[in-house]
C-alpha cells in the first residue's frame, strides 16, 4: 500500500492503494465511475482512455503509482462541462455512436485531440483517434462528428 | 520481496536499486501488459517494483554538444513533439502504438523491452545512439546496439537504471525511415527499416542501414557498411542486387503469429533495394 495524491475529476484525493493497482479498476471497482469502459485490457481498444493532464491515457494500462501529482478526468467527470454537450451533440447528429460501448473512449481521445488542435484535418482526426476501436459505425462517422464538434464549438477549444 | 516503491529522487531510486531485484516501472505500456491479470486483480508482479515514471529530474530533453540527450520520463508524445528531437525518430514514434500510448509510454521502455520488433531501437542502432545507465555508485554508457542483446535480454546491472537515451550528431544527408505492419497505428512490425547516407565527391562518405523484426534483435551490419564506403555511385549501381543478396544472408526472420518468413525476406530486400537504388 502506498498513499497516492492526486486529482480526480475535479476533488483532490488522498488515499492508500496498491501502486501497482490499474488507474481503470481504481476508477471502475473503488469509485464505482463505471462509464469508462474496459475493452481489451490491453492498450489496444481505447475504451479505457481517460484524461491525464488532458491528455487521453489507456487506463488499463497505468499503475495507480503513476499518477501521483497528476489530474485525472474520466467521461463521468467530463461530462459537466461545455465541451462534453458540444462532442455528444456532434457524435449524436452525426450517428458517431451506435452501441455505445466506444463512445466514452472516443469522446476523451476527441477531447484530447481538440483541446490542443481545435480545428484538426481529417488526418490528423484519424490519426489521433487511432487507438480507439469502433465495431459499428465504420468509423466515417465518427470523424464528422469530430469535424462538427470543432466547427460548432471551435472557440470553445480556442480559448483554453 | 513484494515491495512496491514510488521514489520522490533519483537518489532514492537508485538507493533502493542498490538492494532489491525490481522491475522498473516508466510509463508501463509493456509491463503492466507483460504483468496483466484479470480484470479486478493486481497485476502478477514477481519482483519488488520501482515506478520511475514521476521523477522529475529525468523529465527533459536538451541538446548538450550537438548530442540529443532525452531524460528517462519523457513521453513518446512529448519527444514526437519537441523540437530538437531527430527527424527520424519523429518518423518512426508517429507510427508507434497510438497517441493514447504514445502519451504516457517512454524511450528507454521501448528500448529495456528489448522486443526483436521495437521500432525505436532501430532508430537508435542506424544513429549509434547510447543509453547512460547509472547506479548508486555511477553512470556508463553502452551503444543501444550493445546494450539490447537478445529477445528480452538488456545489458542493465540489477542495481541500474536507464536515466536517459542520447543521440548524438550526424552529418547523413538522407536519412529514411519505413515500417511494414499490419495498419498504420498500433501496428507491431513486421519489418522495419532505417537507412542514412552522406555523398561526397560522388562516392559513399558513410552509410547506415538497420532493420527491425528480422533476426532476435534489430540488426545492422558495420561490415557491410565498410564495403559500401568509398564507392562510387556508378559502382553502387552495378552492385545494388550483390549487396541485397548480402543483406538478405544478414537477416534471419522467423515465422510468428504477424508475419513469416518467406514474407519478411521478400520485403527487406525490396526494401534495402530501393533504398540503394535511391542513393544519389
Amino acid at each position: 500500500m502506498a498513499r497516492i495524491n492526486f486529482i480526480l475529476n475535479h476533488q483532490a484525493l488522498s488515499i492508500d492503494v496498491d501502486p501497482s493497482k490499474r488507474l481503470l479498476d481504481f476508477i471502475r471497482d473503488d469509485m464505482h465511475l463505471s462509464g469508462t469502459k474496459e475493452g481489451c485490457g490491453e492498450g489496444s481498444c481505447g475504451a479505457c482512455v481517460v484524461l491525464m493532464d488532458g491528455y487521453s491515457v489507456n487506463s488499463c494500462l497505468i499503475p495507480m503509482a503513476n499518477v501521483v501529482g497528476h489530474e485525472i478526468i474520466t467521461i463521468d467527470g467530463f461530462k459537466k462541462t461545455e465541451e462534453f454537450k458540444v462532442l455528444s451533440e456532434a457524435f449524436a447528429e452525426e450517428g458517431g455512436s451506435q452501441c455505445g460501448f466506444c463512445t466514452p473512449g472516443m469522446i476523451i481521445a476527441s477531447q484530447s485531440l481538440l483541446s490542443h488542435n481545435p480545428h484538426p484535418s481529417e488526418e490528423e482526426i484519424r490519426h489521433a483517434l487511432a487507438g480507439n476501436l469502433c465495431r459499428c459505425t465504420g468509423y466515417q462517422a465518427i470523424i464528422h462528428a469530430v469535424q462538427l464538434a470543432s466547427k460548432i464549438g471551435g472557440k470553445l477549444w480556442e480559448k483554453k | 520481496m513484494g515491495e512496491k516503491v514510488i521514489p520522490s529522487s533519483l537518489a532514492e531510486a537508485l538507493d533502493f536499486l542498490s538492494t532489491h531485484d525490481c522491475n522498473i516501472v516508466a510509463g508501463g505500456s509493456d509491463i503492466m501488459l507483460q504483468k496483466k491479470n484479470t480484470a479486478g486483480l493486481l497485476p502478477r508482479f514477481d519482483k519488488d517494483v520501482l515506478f520511475i515514471s514521476n521523477l522529475r529530474e529525468l523529465h527533459y530533453e536538451r541538446k548538450e554538444d550537438d548530442s540529443v540527450h532525452i531524460g528517462a520520463t519523457m513521453t513518446l508524445e512529448e519527444i514526437l513533439d519537441h523540437t530538437i528531437t531527430p527527424q527520424v525518430l519523429k518518423d518512426c514514434l508517429s507510427e508507434l502504438a497510438s497517441s493514447n500510448i504514445r502519451h504516457f509510454a517512454t524511450l528507454p521502455g521501448n528500448i529495456a523491452n528489448a522486443s526483436p520488433a521495437g521500432d525505436t531501437i532501430v532508430v537508435e542502432i542506424l544513429l549509434d545512439a547510447m543509453v547512460k545507465l547509472t547506479s548508486k555508485t555511477g553512470s556508463r554508457y553502452v551503444k543501444v546496439e550493445d546494450f539490447v542483446k537478445g529477445v528480452r535480454k538488456i545489458d542493465l546491472h540489477n542495481d541500474e537504471l536507464i536515466e536517459e537515451v542520447i543521440y548524438p550528431s550526424n552529418d547523413y544527408d538522407v536519412i529514411k525511415w519505413f515500417k511494414v505492419g499490419s495498419r498504420k497505428a498500433e501496428s507491431i512490425s513486421k519489418v522495419s527499416f532505417a537507412g542514412a547516407y552522406k555523398i561526397e565527391g560522388g562516392k559513399i562518405k558513410s552509410i547506415s542501414i538497420a532493420f527491425g523484426s528480422v533476426f532476435m534483435k534489430a540488426i545492422r551490419s558495420h561490415e557491410l557498411e565498410k564495403e559500401l564506403i568509398g564507392m562510387s555511385l556508378k559502382e553502387l549501381s552495378s552492385s545494388i542486387e550483390e549487396f541485397v543478396s548480402k543483406y538478405s544472408n544478414v537477416i534471419s526472420p522467423i515465422d510468428d503469429q504477424r508475419s513469416n518468413k518467406t514474407y519478411r525476406r521478400n520485403v527487406a530486400e525490396n526494401i534495402v533495394r530501393e533504398f540503394l537504388k535511391e542513393i544519389k
